[in-house]
């Protein structure tokens, strides 16, 4: 029998139990590793656990921080808030109740603030406007009532240019189709370099239009009414002169020549100021026609002759050909070369020279040119010459005679001519050159 | 009445005195017989001042008989705008051509110190030889140009005048 055939029951049980015995060994060690794995999880999580603790109280610390700054900046902006608002309320009701109309835009030209006075002058509550579009509101008429385009309009022309824009000429359409006269100013409101609206502030000027009348139309009848006593004089003065009523000895020739010479520049006087009035009252007409300008300015020259010769002034004419049919009023047309040549001839030094040339400019246009070698204006004061009643400090040094109304005249009646008048009067003692550029066509015929 | 050859007379209306006088005196002094009024209605429904040195005897006219005769003696008007009483010079032009015939080839110089473009208009309209403005003429310059007007009577075209 073979021994290994042979195996006792109890051997397999040993070796069964020895099997046991080493798997159980292997379990022990794992437990005691994961003991001790335990373990230095433990520590680590007690580790843990105690930053943790750091952490949640320093989170205390910050909330509690937190909560305060809240407190406070809550408190800031509420604090600021009301100051703003207060501000805010101060300039609205200023804003509101300035005497001047106003009107706030943002940068596409909606409304966005009306005033009470605006309300009042445009006949629209606030309501009905804010939000709408500065072209829908406060309709625009020209002064010879033609309504202004939207891209002309004042407030348009301020988003565009990023400047200041102002007009008097305009008069403002109320919903009722009644209308007045305005003045307005528009300034674009600039923030970083950019338009981001305007203000548009505008006011009613009926009653100054109306006191600026009365008073032209009272220098008017001033100046008709003393025209019939300066005729008395003029008459009187003239038949005696004339030695219609016997003849006079020469002192009494001199003395009423003086009366007839001052009596003369009354009479020239009070016609200045009815231009002036004519002119400012609109009454001023252009009646233009067929004028030949070289036959006008000979006519001027020849009534100037006296004084020209008086003064030993050389003077020199030149007139272009194909001006003997321009369209312009004669009697205009001669004022302009009549004060611009007289003021020539008054302020040039005896000995000096003066010329005239008229030429066409171009096809278009006429140009006068009156130089002179005389005392010139005074460059500061070059900026006034136009101007109603000045006179330059250097010539009034020198001569009483003169009115100051010359050249605005001059200046007032080529404008409406639609012609332009500029000068040169480079220093003083060197003389000065007028410009007159008119239309040869002439500019229509005008009743404004 | 009758009128003296050669001697031309002329009718001055003008409403204020002093002014009447030196035309007056002046067209005298250059030979002018002389009808003076200082309102519309004394030219033709009364009394007719009658102040020249020349022709005319100063009297006063009564009859519009006597008025109208004299009217026919009348070879230029020189006349003011503004008158004595509620008609001015445009009134007494629109009721002188009305009358037509002869009346309404006389030459009528308006000397007025009015320069409103409106009235000169009408005055231009209504065919008036010229306009002067009063004060910037003389009284000689006005009768050279009526003088001119009467030795030729050919019709010129009204020409406003302002110096």
């Amino acid at each position: 029998m073979d021994k290994r055939a042979f195996k006792s029951p109890s051997d397999d049980i040993i070796h069964d139990l020895k099997i046991l015995a080493a798997e159980k060994e292997s379990v022990r060690r794992k437990l005691v590793v994961t003991a001790a794995k335990l373990a230095a999880t433990a520590e680590k999580l007690a580790a843990t656990a105690k930053e943790k603790e750091v952490v949640r109280r320093k989170l205390a610390v910050t909330a509690a921080k937190l909560e305060l700054s809240h407190r406070t900046l809550e408190k800031n902006v509420l604090e600021r808030t009301k100051s703003l608002e207060i501000v805010r309320a101060k300039e609205r009701a200023i804003l509101l109740s300035i005497g001047d109309g106003l009107i706030a835009t943002d940068e596409k030209g909606r409304i966005i603030l009306i005033n009470r006075t605006a309300e009042k002058l445009l006949g629209t509550p606030s309501a009905d406007v804010v939000g709408k579009l500065y072209s829908e509101i406060a309709l625009l008429e020209d002064e010879y009532g033609t309504p202004v385009q939207p891209e002309k309009h004042p407030v348009k022309m301020a988003l565009k240019s990023g400047t200041t824009t102002t007009g008097t000429t305009y008069y403002n359409v109320r919903n009722d189709k009644t209308k007045f006269p305005v003045a307005i100013t528009v300034t674009p409101v600039i923030l970083g370099g950019k338009v981001i609206g305007t203000i548009k502030v505008f006011r009613d000027i009926t009653n100054d239009r109306e006191v600026d009348k009365a008073k032209t139309e009272f220098v008017s009848l001033a100046s008709h009414q003393l025209r019939t006593p300066l005729s008395t004089v003029n008459w009187y003065a003239e038949m005696l002169l004339a030695g219609d009523v016997g003849g006079l000895n020469d002192k009494q020739k001199k003395y009423l020549d003086e009366v007839y010479r001052s009596n003369q520049r009354m009479v020239e006087l009070v016609n200045a100021l009815l231009d002036v009035s004519n002119l400012e009252l609109g009454t001023f007409v252009i009646e233009p026609r067929s004028t030949d300008i070289c036959k006008l300015a000979r006519d001027v020259i020849h009534e100037q002759k006296p004084q020209i010769d008086a003064r030993k002034i050389r003077f020199r004419f030149t007139c272009g050909r194909n001006l003997s049919s321009m369209r312009a009023d004669p009697r205009l047309l001669r004022m302009v070369i009549q004060n611009i040549l007289a003021n020539s001839v008054k302020y040039t030094p005896p000995g000096g020279k003066i010329s005239l040339s008229i030429t066409s400019a171009d096809k278009k246009d006429m140009l006068i040119k009156i130089a002179d070698s005389g005392y010139g204006i005074p460059r500061r004061q070059h900026s006034k010459i136009f101007t109603k009643l000045f006179r330059a400090d250097n010539v009034r040094e020198k001569d009483t005679d003169g009115t100051g109304l010359g050249l605005y005249i001059v200046k007032s009646i080529v404008e409406k001519s639609g012609g332009k008048i500029w000068f040169e009067s480079p220093r003083e003692n060197r003389g000065t050159t007028f410009y007159v550029r008119l239309p040869i066509k002439g500019a229509g015929r005008k009743n404004k | 009445m009758k009128k003296i050859p050669n001697k031309k007379t002329i009718l001055v209306i003008e409403d204020e005195r002093p002014l009447l006088e030196a035309v007056n005196d002046k067209l005298s002094k250059n030979g002018f017989g002389v009808i003076a009024a200082r309102s519309v209605d004394q030219v033709f429904n009364a009394n007719l001042e009658r102040n020249s040195l020349g022709i005319i005897s100063a009297q006063t006219i009564k009859q519009a008989l006597d008025y109208l005769d004299d009217l026919e003696q009348v070879d230029a008007i020189w006349l003011d705008h503004n008158l004595l009483g509620k008609e001015n010079g445009l009134d007494f032009v629109k009721k002188f051509r009305a009358n037509g015939g002869r009346w309404k080839d006389i030459p009528i110089f308006v000397v007025s110190n009015t320069e409103s473009p409106k009235t000169i208009k009408s005055y231009v309209d209504l065919g008036v030889s010229k306009y002067y403005v009063k004060s910037n003429y003389r009284l000689d310059e006005i009768i050279k140009d009526i003088k001119m007007s009467l030795d030729q009577p050919a019709k010129r075209p009204a020409k406003r005048a302002r110096k």
